[in-house]
């Protein structure tokens, strides 16, 4: 069976980490590739839908103000209020703009024709990390101010006072290290692996299709894989855009609480 | 709440890591300038323990009871 499917053709390329860089569409500059034009896109679509769906408010809304209105209200009560608590309301807009974007680039996956999550790219979920990661750090330095800070994270009360030598360095790299390391690494893991795997199902597919006859019927069922996972996908899709604007919230909430 | 729950999901990964991390590295280190081959090892299982008893502080002794 197996000299049948190597007579055919050459042998079967599984997807791999080429295949997430692109050529620049014109000219030869790195902001003409895939991913920096979905992003720009990306920015052209949330302002738009949310303009139109604002411009003619009225207080029986359209359904498209309605849409506008949940996803705002999602992010407003769901995150911002119940999160962040009685300061909420000067970071709900971030918080939006994160949701959105993060949403919006996420679901370009499974767009027909675009069909590339840009946050597969690490940069993307770095750089809008550093924008976390520097809001809870001021928010935190500002309202505390550097010294209690610091004490109030490496020094939790309760604790006997030789055990804080083992203690307090932990906590330093969980709030400076690990926790921007993991909102960025967790929302690019899953937007990667996740377009590898409808990359394989795809590619394997359309190369079972070019086999032999008998092979042909499993590529139906490697396509159906496909189309099943990609609704899938768009629940993965959705979910890390709320974790990853979940988490700012709550880093914070952190920064703003006044005791653990 | 789920909400929370997801919080303190990630929060307790971000311990683990923390923990495992800075005290692993540190026995790694000191088996390099030691010259020694245990050190990292008991470094980990230090930070394991320091990771674990953070997260007991954090949501288990400061958690009032809810009765």
């Amino acid at each position: 069976m197996s000299h049948l499917l190597h007579m055919a053709q050459p042998a079967f390329v599984p997807p791999s980490s080429a295949d997430f860089f692109f050529n620049p569409a014109f000219g030869s500059s790195f902001l003409a590739t895939k991913p920096v034009l979905l992003v720009m896109f990306s920015v052209i679509v949330i302002v738009a839908f949310f303009t139109i769906s604002a411009r003619k408010a009225a207080v029986v809304p359209s359904r498209l103000q309605f849409a506008g209105e949940m996803v705002y209200g999602f992010v407003r009560n769901s995150i911002g209020k119940d999160v962040i608590g009685e300061e909420y309301q000067r970071f709900v807009p971030f918080l939006f703009a994160i949701f959105t974007f993060v949403l919006t680039n996420n679901l370009f996956g499974v767009v027909p024709f675009m069909q590339f999550p840009t946050m597969s790219h690490i940069g993307f979920p770095v750089s809008i990390t550093i924008f976390v990661y520097l809001v809870y750090h001021y928010v935190a330095i500002k309202k505390k101010g550097l010294g209690p800070y610091l004490k109030e994270m490496c020094f939790m009360p309760g604790v006997p006072k030789a055990v804080y030598v083992i203690l307090a360095p932990v906590e330093f790299l969980t709030y400076f290290a690990v926790r921007p390391l993991t909102l960025a690494m967790r929302l690019f893991g899953n937007m990667f692996a996740g377009h590898l795997l409808l990359l394989l199902f795809t590619l394997g597919g359309e190369y079972m299709l070019k086999s032999a006859l008998f092979v042909k019927f499993f590529a139906i069922l490697s396509f159906g894989m496909a189309i099943g996972l990609s609704f899938f996908e768009m629940g993965i899709q959705a979910l890390q855009a709320y974790i990853f604007t979940l988490l700012a919230a709550l880093y914070i909430a952190g920064a703003l609480a006044d005791e653990h | 709440m789920a909400t929370t729950d997801d919080g303190a999901f990630w929060t307790i990964i971000a311990y683990l890591i923390s923990g495992l991390g800075f005290w692993g590295g540190m026995g790694y280190l000191a088996d390099r300038f030691l010259k020694t081959n245990f050190l990292t090892i008991v470094g980990m299982g230090l930070g394991m323990v320091t990771g674990l008893y953070l997260i007991w502080i954090k949501f288990i002794k400061e958690t009032p009871p809810t009765k």
